[in-house]
């Protein structure tokens, strides 16, 4: 009987071990990164020891933007011999995890990429990013060359900047000319003529009128965050934003998923089947007439339509009439922050001011086709569809947050789960609604925890 | 029973093992246990206890019905799909019927599981696709477009994709096993039940299976702590979706832990994760009554 007891534990021990070993191997998965840039500099100054190393994390290992931001770190430590920087770098979804396994730990980078809003200001409440207004009131010459409107939303509520932008956006409706011109249609500009727009092409039979990739749920959260700064005031949306007081009772919030409801039926089918850029695809190889698209997508746009004439152009979400803000451009400015615990502020805060500066910018903007903040980076733009994002941007009365980032951890998981049900039609506007409520209620106390 | 002395200086040999299980298995799961009754954050160095607030929340979850339901339909159509078929696929195999071309479909077999995960999610995320995927066109071209699916988009079916592709990945790793344990079978009670006039499927029933009674424990060991342990494959392809209908528990603790800042949270998913395969392992062991001939 002891015996038998023994092996029964030992096997149990086993199993047991078995787990949490497995539970390390997936872990890891998610952690996919890539790291680059030891370089000749370093082994040049290898010998004095001044040399500082600064490490930086960003979330662009795609080209053209890697290669660029690769090249101008490259540059700026042949002109700084005491500077090392080392670059890491993962991809949208892993970045977001990884940045959270890091942060606050020895393992920290000092500069990193970070959305603006609530997923920084969860760093800033437990005081892990550098604040960078005393930088800012010393060098006004850096402080004026920034263009304001894209600074707010890295500013606190309180009036601290803690982050630079790295590149602007803007969501915008891309939509191919050619289909337009063949069924005779006209850009619209209401949601009434948008419907009949769709309407049009539906009709047709040729096209798919909206092309749409919701298996990652963000772009649902997309249009249901322009939709609700249109049906929802400023004011009641700023305090839904903030977990500690946030419940989405505005009969709003219904209508917007209500009018997100109606474009489905002119979706391509299986829209939760997809990714975004599968379903951007469509678009570009010219099966679907529009896609709701970000602003730094033109340059999956022209990648993906090289040697092809592909006629297109773009137009701003048609005005829903509401209590909201219409005239609000959905899209946040993506930049760096820099760690509180850096060992090295002042020379992370100078490396920033020239790597998102006029100079860089201008280049970036030309080569990957993404602005930065400074003023004047799209002068010299010969690029008519880039010119176009830029005015559109520059002329915005005032960016919209990007509506998963904005939103407090559990609200959002719910919010996009019943956004991709919504779009399904597994359950009406009312009821996913009063599952966001309850979310946002038990929210509340988490919030205060 | 006489006692055979061991030389009490031989214990310190184990002390580094059991150092490193203890430092790297034991210590994790404990601490584990311990932030289960906290809520805080992986970058936050404030925690605040919470008592069993984050089990209660965990068990009212709306979503705790469906992950449970889903690791159970994983759980059992492992077992009939990857334990079940596999031992058959094994004793096919080992009997006279495939003659040379054993290797050739021993290797068929098998080197779906050598391929990584990540890129089997990738893989099936193609074949689903909707309006370009493999499978659709495949529907089409026999000429049954009905029924054409939105697989990973579709509410119901999510879940059996990502069952189907696990299936088609592993039922092959658990047929190579059985086939090792099969091997190992003496051909003398083999022998002998040919002579006592025993046919294949009763040679089978009554002379492999039951020799290979403790592989076959052990596959249905490893299938079912992998069932609860369901991550990757979720996570490459639905991230629970649509909507939380391909949600699992192993999922749920790592959105919780990196996604919601909900350490407490993961780690009372990860306790309870821990309590469900070590009960059904033990029962496992208990139904078979393993070690005792």
């Amino acid at each position: 009987m002891k015996k038998r007891f023994t092996r029964l534990l030992a096997m149990g021990i086993a199993s047991l071990m078995a787990v949490s070993l497995a539970a390390c191997g997936s872990s890891s998965s998610g952690s996919a990164g890539q790291t680059a840039g030891a370089d000749s500099t370093v082994a040049a100054n290898a010998g004095n020891g001044n040399v500082k190393t600064i490490k930086f994390f960003h979330r662009f290992p795609d080209d053209p933007a890697n290669s660029f931001i690769e090249e101008k770190i490259a540059e700026y430590e042949a002109a700084h011999s005491d500077i090392d920087i080392v670059v890491t770098s993962a991809q949208n979804q892993p970045f977001k995890e990884k940045i959270k396994t890091v942060v606050g730990t020895p393992e920290e980078p000092d500069i990193y990429y970070s959305w603006a809003g609530e997923f920084s200001e969860r760093f800033i409440r437990e005081n892990l990013i550098l604040d960078l207004t005393p930088y800012l009131e010393a060098d006004s010459e850096w402080a004026d060359s920034l263009i304001e409107s894209q600074m707010v939303n890295y500013t606190t509520d309180d009036g601290m900047v803690y982050g630079i932008p790295f590149r602007l956006d803007g969501k915008v409706f891309a939509y191919n000319r050619d289909i337009f011109d063949e069924l005779g249609l006209e850009v619209p500009t209401t949601w009434d003529e948008f419907l009949a727009v769709l309407d049009a092409i539906k009709a047709d039979g040729t096209y798919t009128p909206l092309a749409e990739g919701n298996q990652d749920q963000w772009p649902g959260a997309h249009y249901i965050g322009t939709l609700n700064q249109m049906l929802v005031a400023d004011d009641v949306r700023a305090a839904d934003f903030n977990p500690k007081t946030g419940a989405f009772t505005d009969p709003g919030y219904v209508e917007a998923l209500d009018k997100y409801q109606q474009l489905v039926p002119y979706m391509n089918i299986g829209v939760n089947g997809m990714t975004h850029d599968m379903a951007r695809q469509l678009f570009t190889t010219g099966q679907a007439a529009m896609c709701y698209i970000e602003l730094v997508e033109i340059t999956n746009l022209y990648q993906e339509t090289e040697g092809t004439e592909f006629n297109w152009g773009m137009f701003v979400f048609p005005t829903v009439e509401g209590a909201g803000n219409p005239n609000i451009l959905t899209g946040e400015p993506e930049g760096f922050v820099v760690s509180a615990n850096t060992a090295y502020p002042d020379e992370c805060v100078e490396f920033l001011k020239w790597f998102l500066g006029p100079e860089v910018g201008a280049q970036q903007a030309e080569v990957v086709g993404w602005f930065n903040a400074s003023k004047g980076v799209a002068d010299n733009l010969e690029d008519e569809g880039l010119r176009e994002a830029y005015d559109l941007i520059m002329n915005a009365e005032a960016m919209g947050p990007w509506f998963d980032a904005s939103l407090y951890s559990t609200v959002c998981e719910e919010y996009l789960q019943q956004i991709s049900n919504v779009t399904n039609g597994d359950i009406s506007s009312a009821d996913a609604m009063a599952k966001i409520q309850a979310t946002a209620l038990e929210a509340q106390t988490l919030a205060a925890e | 029973m006489k006692k055979k002395k061991v030389k009490k200086s031989l214990y310190l040999y184990i002390v580094p093992g059991l150092f490193m299980v203890m430092a790297f298995v034991y210590v994790p799961i404990i601490t584990n246990i311990v932030y289960s009754f906290f809520r805080l954050s992986s970058y936050s160095s404030s925690m605040k206890f919470v008592a069993f607030n984050n089990y209660r929340r965990l068990f009212t979850n709306d979503t705790f019905p469906v992950m449970m339901r889903n690791n159970i339909y994983y759980c059992i159509i492992s077992l009939i799909v990857q334990v079940g078929f596999g031992t058959v696929i094994a004793l096919v195999l080992e009997s006279k019927l495939v003659g040379k071309l054993n290797s050739f479909y021993r290797n068929v077999y098998f080197i779906p599981s050598l391929i990584s995960l990540t890129a089997v999610g990738l893989m099936f995320n193609f074949i689903y696709n909707p309006t370009a995927g493999m499978l659709n066109g495949f529907l089409k071209t026999i000429g049954q477009p009905d029924l054409q699916q939105i697989w990973l988009g579709d509410k119901k079916l999510a879940i059996f994709c990502i069952i189907a592709m696990s299936q088609w990945q592993y039922t092959g790793y658990i047929a190579m096993l059985m086939i090792v344990a099969f091997q190992n079978v003496s051909m003398d009670y083999v022998e002998a039940a040919i002579i006592d006039g025993a046919g294949p499927i009763r040679r089978a029933i009554s002379v492999y299976i039951p020799l290979a009674k403790e592989q076959l424990l052990v596959c249905s060991v490893i299938t079912v702590i992998g069932a609860f342990k369901l991550f990757t494959e979720v996570y490459t392809t639905t991230s629970g979706g649509p909507g939380d209908a391909s949600q699992v528990l192993g999922l749920f603790l790592y959105q919780n832990a990196f996604l919601h800042d909900d350490m407490g949270m993961a780690a009372a998913t990860g306790v309870l994760i821990f309590v469900i395969t070590v009960t059904l392992s033990i029962i496992q062991l208990r139904i078979t009554r393993s070690g005792q001939d």
